[in-house]
């Protein structure tokens, strides 16, 4: 699905991303660990195009995509959420999922047809997926946190992607909120075929879904593996699973 | 289920259009000339707000430099009526279509700054179309300006040129409604909330944003066309950054994020001059406090007011649901 080879991303002198290669195949559920300035986002913006690498290449369903902008590698289908609620606030919740859709319907540019018109199925299909069904008139901004948190992975789903990249998609939600956002982003992605690249902070939720486990440090990739690996990896326990502690 | 959707924020009901169609043009029936000419420079800037709206409220790009291209429009339709032999009609629209080309080499360099860098940029553009039509006396008459343009006979009298106005007005604003209803109104709008986002969905920003820029521009340049036929002369300070400003003020004196917040804030705007140049030659100074008490105040300005008013039961339900959902 998609291949890295050999990517560098330096920022001054500090080395974010170092020589990481990866590959991942449909349909696998990866997550990607790390503590604090590992260069997990930095690896996210290279791979959607939000910052261009100094070197190395990104090969998605066998066309390079290195350095390409966002929008062409959207279109191209790798979609992703933020760390932060990404969202259109003032935006209603049906509003904000339709616009994704539009988009990959190539329909944006119409300037004859009536919006509230367009998509109105696949809009409320979304919505009913990620459980925002009957807050669809609401402003997104309005929406609790945790429900704009699936509001953004429903706009992601509005572009059809192929491959997901979620950054810390249960960051600042609560215990039961994290476990149903793991359970929904599982469904999701046995539904709709996806293959899902994520970040995570939260061990539970990374040994709980992840069929492979990437830990990064100081910018490389320094261990991959089935969440058994990873555990009884012992550079990842001395480097990221002790300061958990 | 949908129907909150349906309606709008801005929603019109035909009743209210039918009622303002009515109004408009009865009022050449009761009112007397000079206020129906007064009425004539309020549609006309109404129409100029709006099209600088549609990047300000609608594409949340903040223009300090519409008047270059509304003086554009002015000079296009003015010069081709006093230099050739062209038919009103076509001199009339060659001043939106110029507007509109010269809008698209400006935008090609403005979408590339955002926030104050992309305003200030406008407002140097514009700044330079002023400079230009100032010191090419021989092509635009400099600072003389061209007076004693000819228009048709049709259109002589007041009344005839105010209808003429309101059918441009009517029409050009049905095709902005249209346009920001639109799916690339919409895109437009989700762009103004988060242009970053907007990227991530595989909206390439730039060429929205150049997009909207043009269409801001033809509508800017017919508004300019359409005064230069009204005042029958053309002059420099058209293009003149105090242009822009009063463009400006009209926008957020009605209110950005209403459709008809433009045309509201054109009528406040010249009746207020008009009553309050009657007392004092401090109109500039009570301008000042207005827009004090307005950003204080009203920060949605006088149709956002009124529309939130026009809405408290909405949005109490609205509140109630919110509560439901938590």
């Amino acid at each position: 699905m998609i291949r890295v080879e050999n990517l560098k991303k330096s920022f001054g002198g500090l080395m974010a991303v170092s020589d990481v290669s990866f590959e991942l195949a449909e349909g696998e559920i990866t997550s990607i660990i790390g503590t604090n300035g590992a260069g997990k986002t930095t690896l996210f913006n290279l791979l959607t195009g939000h910052i261009k690498p100094d070197a190395g290449e990104i090969f998605f369903k066998g066309k390079r995509i290195t350095g390409l902008p966002p929008y062409r590698i959207c279109k191209m289908g790798i979609g992703r959420s933020f760390q932060k609620a990404n969202i259109f606030p003032r935006l209603t919740v049906f509003e904000n999922v339709q616009v994704a859709l539009m988009s990959w319907g190539k329909k944006s540019r119409n300037i004859f047809l009536a919006s509230r018109k367009l998509m109105v199925k696949e809009t409320n299909e979304i919505l009913e997926s990620i459980g925002l069904g009957g807050k669809e008139h609401l402003k997104a901004g309005l929406l609790a946190y945790g429900d704009q948190r699936l509001l953004e992975i429903g706009i992601t789903l509005g572009s059809h992607p192929d491959l997901i990249l979620l950054d810390e998609p249960t960051a600042g939600m609560s215990p039961e909120e994290s476990q149903s956002a793991v359970k929904l982003v599982q469904k999701i992605a046995k539904e709709m075929n996806l293959t899902v690249l994520f970040i995570e902070h939260d061990m539970n939720v990374v040994f709980g879904i992840s069929e492979k486990v990437r830990v990064m440090h100081i910018g490389r990739v320094i261990a991959e593996g089935t969440p058994e690996e990873i555990r009884a990896n012992q550079e990842v326990q001395k480097i990221y699973l002790a300061e958990e502690t | 289920m949908m129907q909150a959707i349906e309606k709008g924020k801005n929603g019109l009901s035909p009743i209210w259009i039918l009622a303002a169609m009515v109004l408009f043009v009865s009022l050449p029936l009761v009112l007397p000339l000079s206020w129906l000419s007064l009425l004539t420079e309020i549609l006309i800037l109404a129409l100029a707000a709006c099209a600088l709206n549609l990047m300000l409220g609608y594409a949340g790009m903040v223009s300090f430099g519409p008047a270059g291209l509304y003086a554009v429009g002015a000079y296009t339709t003015a010069l081709i009526l006093v230099n050739t032999k062209l038919p009103f009609w076509l001199a009339l629209a060659a001043g939106p279509v110029f507007a509109g080309i010269v809008a698209i080499v400006i935008g090609w360099f403005c979408v590339r700054l955002t926030h104050v860098y992309f305003a200030l940029l406008t407002l140097a553009f514009s700044q330079i179309i002023h400079t230009i039509i100032f010191g090419w006396y021989a092509f635009t008459k400099g600072d003389d300006g061209i007076v004693g343009i000819p228009i048709p006979i049709l259109l002589r009298s007041i009344p005839s040129y105010y209808y003429f106005t309101l059918s441009v007005l009517a029409v050009s604003v049905a095709i902005m409604w249209m346009i920001v209803n639109s799916p690339f109104g919409k895109t437009l709008q989700a762009l103004r909330e988060n242009p970053e986002r907007t990227e991530f969905i595989g909206i390439n920003v730039r060429r929205y944003q150049l997009a909207v820029f043009v269409l801001s521009g033809f509508f800017l340049g017919l508004a300019g066309s359409v005064f230069c036929g009204f005042s029958k002369s053309v002059f420099p300070a058209y293009a003149y950054w105090v242009k822009s400003a009063e463009m400006l003020v009209v926008c957020l004196l009605g209110g950005i994020h209403n459709f008809l917040g433009p045309i509201v804030g054109s009528l406040v705007y010249i009746y207020l001059d008009e009553i309050i140049t009657d007392f004092t030659h401090y109109w500039p100074l009570i301008l000042g406090l207005v827009i004090i008490a307005l950003l204080l105040f009203l920060p949605g300005g006088i149709a956002g007011a009124i529309a939130e008013k026009l809405s408290v039961r909405g949005k109490n339900t609205m509140k109630a649901q919110r509560y439901d959902s938590r």
